[in-house]
């Protein structure tokens, strides 16, 4: 039997059109607009094309957009002055460094310093420790995006065993941290990790997120288990063009599991949905205005 | 088989206890005085007590000054938090302990997020939690990182070890998973919503339990050769009347199965209040290489 396939494109959309319905809700009940600040810095292709897509999606769903663009040599006094000056703006409620920094700049120093209700990527040591204790945090948009997309297809979560395969600071450990916080049993398997295939096996949800391509095959999958693939690796095609594969061997995959995101047209599109989701949250709790239901943890 | 051979697998916290001290102690040595604890209770309750004397008496043993505070049970939050402002600021104070159970109008974790995380000694502040999720192991909750110095006193090698730990709180189960992940065991979370607990728990080379349920995890659910840590602390009736403090685990069964098995007491508890000491010196060096000193 074919697994059913998690449209990320389209749930995607959906989100942003709920996200757009409470922007003005936002407007017309307490007359706020919610603002995302993005900062670039340098000249990074991919990194430009990110913060592009995120201005316009920001602007489409009605909230303001800022961006900051410096230059490649910018002093991290000069980077640390301007998280203050948006720190402190109250038309401001969401602040995004996009990375990867170039070298002068301390990533952690950097990321610390953006107060944490700001903090819409949820790379503070702080939104980390508080989502890492069960507590209220900014989330990463990008384990965010997937437990949206799990609650969605499958209502609750809870007893379900969960295998995050991957503990990357800014995929795996956040997911395994929101599937214990939604009452999943949780095996956060990685590198080291004897008998992989052997662990995976067991789960009822996979999330792949180990930059591995094609690593997950059919015989890893549970039959009838839900595996979310986050990984995005670009490979080569028989036609001597390059493709997009995730982490999970799609076509061995989908013949076992119950339930599988593609890639492209999965976890990806959720991921900017989420941003612009954590920067109504952040600016709701800015301003003492109830959240809306459904978009954090 | 014979009682010696079932106590050779009785792992005891006191052996791991001393080492710990020995180094703090060393440590102190060199280093001279560094300053005082605060130990902040409010109201003042008999449970929390015994905490709080064992850990000022190996304060007192080891040389380091141990403040305790006991304030009013009425005492406003907004008043606490200035208070715990003012320890930030004092360059005596090395760190502060915040004494739980705290009254219902105060809420803790307003509380513990307020103490500055290089003066956290309990490894409490988000920021704190932060870091080992991050796999930057300073200070450290103190019971989490006793259970870890249990399981390393029994030499076997964490990376590639699978681990489950039954309970997911934030004090104990949380960061216990995180550390040991950074350690590159293979961990599983188990909590009152697994619907196997055995399942897992069978596969695994360390079962580490802290759910305060007495005899929850039995012979059965344990591989043969396993470590066993027991979190655990219940205080139970016997039959006639008395009371005495058990563990999780049923000991007794698990023994004839487990490799290692800690004993409750005597096991886990003695080597916490040990790592509260290390935290403490630990707090001092980066307080010091952050030029606090």
């Amino acid at each position: 039997m074919a697994a059913n396939i998690i449209d990320g494109k389209a749930f995607a959309a959906k989100v942003r059109a709920k996200i757009a319905t409470n922007v003005s809700t936002l407007k017309m009940e307490h007359g706020v607009v919610p603002g995302l600040a993005v900062v670039l810095v340098g000249e990074d292709p991919a990194s430009q094309v990110y913060v592009r897509s995120k201005g316009k999606q920001t602007i489409e769903v009605g909230m303001n957009s800022v961006e900051h663009k410096l230059h490649e040599n910018t002093s991290e006094d000069i980077l640390l002055a301007l998280i203050d000056d948006l720190n402190k703006d109250d038309a401001v409620h969401g602040i995004l460094v996009q990375l990867p920094l170039p070298k002068q700049l301390n990533e952690a120093l950097v990321i610390n310093r953006i107060a944490p209700e700001k903090d819409v990527d949820g790379f503070h040591i702080a939104n980390v420790g508080l989502l890492g204790t069960g507590q209220k945090s900014m989330v990463p948009c990008t384990p965010l995006g997937c437990l949206l997309m799990l609650r969605d297809y499958h209502g609750t979560l809870s007893g379900k065993s969960a295998v995050v395969v991957g503990r990357s600071n800014i995929v795996g450990k956040p997911m395994a941290q929101l599937l214990l916080n939604d009452s999943c049993t949780v095996t956060i398997a990685h590198s080291r990790t004897k008998e992989l295939q052997e662990v995976v096996k067991q789960a009822d949800i996979v999330v792949a997120a180990v930059g591995r391509p094609e690593m997950l095959t059919g015989e890893w999958i549970k039959p009838g288990a839900t595996v979310i693939d986050v990984g995005i690796n670009r490979v080569d095609a028989a036609d001597g063009k390059t493709k997009l594969v995730g982490d999970v061997d799609y076509e061995s995959c989908a013949k076992v599991a119950g339930a599988i995101t593609p890639v492209p047209g999965g976890v990806g599109p959720m991921t900017i949905a989420c941003l612009l989701a954590n920067t109504v949250t952040a600016c709701c709790r800015i301003n003492n205005i109830p959240e809306f239901e459904g978009f954090s943890s | 088989m014979s009682v010696t051979q079932l106590d050779r697998r009785h792992l005891f916290g006191a052996p791991v206890r001393k080492k710990i001290l020995d180094e703090v102690r060393a440590y102190l040595q060199t280093a001279g005085p560094i300053g005082k604890l605060v130990s902040i209770s409010i109201g003042g309750s008999a449970e929390v007590s015994v905490y709080i004397r064992n850990q000022a008496r190996l304060a007192a043993e080891l040389g380091i000054k141990f403040d305790q505070q006991c304030w009013d049970s009425n005492i406003s939050q907004d008043t606490c938090k200035a208070r715990i402002q003012d320890m930030n600021d004092s360059s005596g104070v090395l760190g502060v302990i915040l004494q739980r159970p705290l009254p219902e109008h105060i809420n803790v974790r307003s509380l513990q997020s307020a103490i500055h995380p290089l003066k956290d000694v309990e490894g409490m502040n988000p920021a704190s939690i932060g870091n080992i999720v991050y796999s930057d192991i300073a200070l450290v909750p103190c019971t989490a990182a006793a259970s870890i110095e249990m399981i390393k006193a029994t030499k076997l090698n964490l990376e590639g070890l699978e681990v489950v730990m039954i309970g997911h709180s934030e004090i104990v189960g949380r960061p216990v998973a995180m550390m040991l992940m950074a350690e590159g065991a293979t961990v599983t979370v188990c909590h009152h919503m697994t619907r196997s607990v055995a399942m897992h728990s069978r596969r695994a080379d360390v079962v580490l339990v802290a759910v305060g349920s007495p005899h929850l995890v039995g012979a059965e659910m344990i591989k043969p050769g396993a470590a066993v840590i027991d979190i655990g602390i219940n205080q139970i009736r016997n039959d006639d009347g008395t009371t005495k403090v058990v563990g999780d685990v049923d000991t007794a069964a698990v023994t004839e199965v487990a490799g290692w098995v800690t004993p409750v007491p005597g096991g886990v508890g003695p080597v916490t209040v040990a790592i509260l000491m290390r935290n403490a010196v630990v707090a001092h060096q980066r307080q010091q290489k952050n030029g606090w000193l």
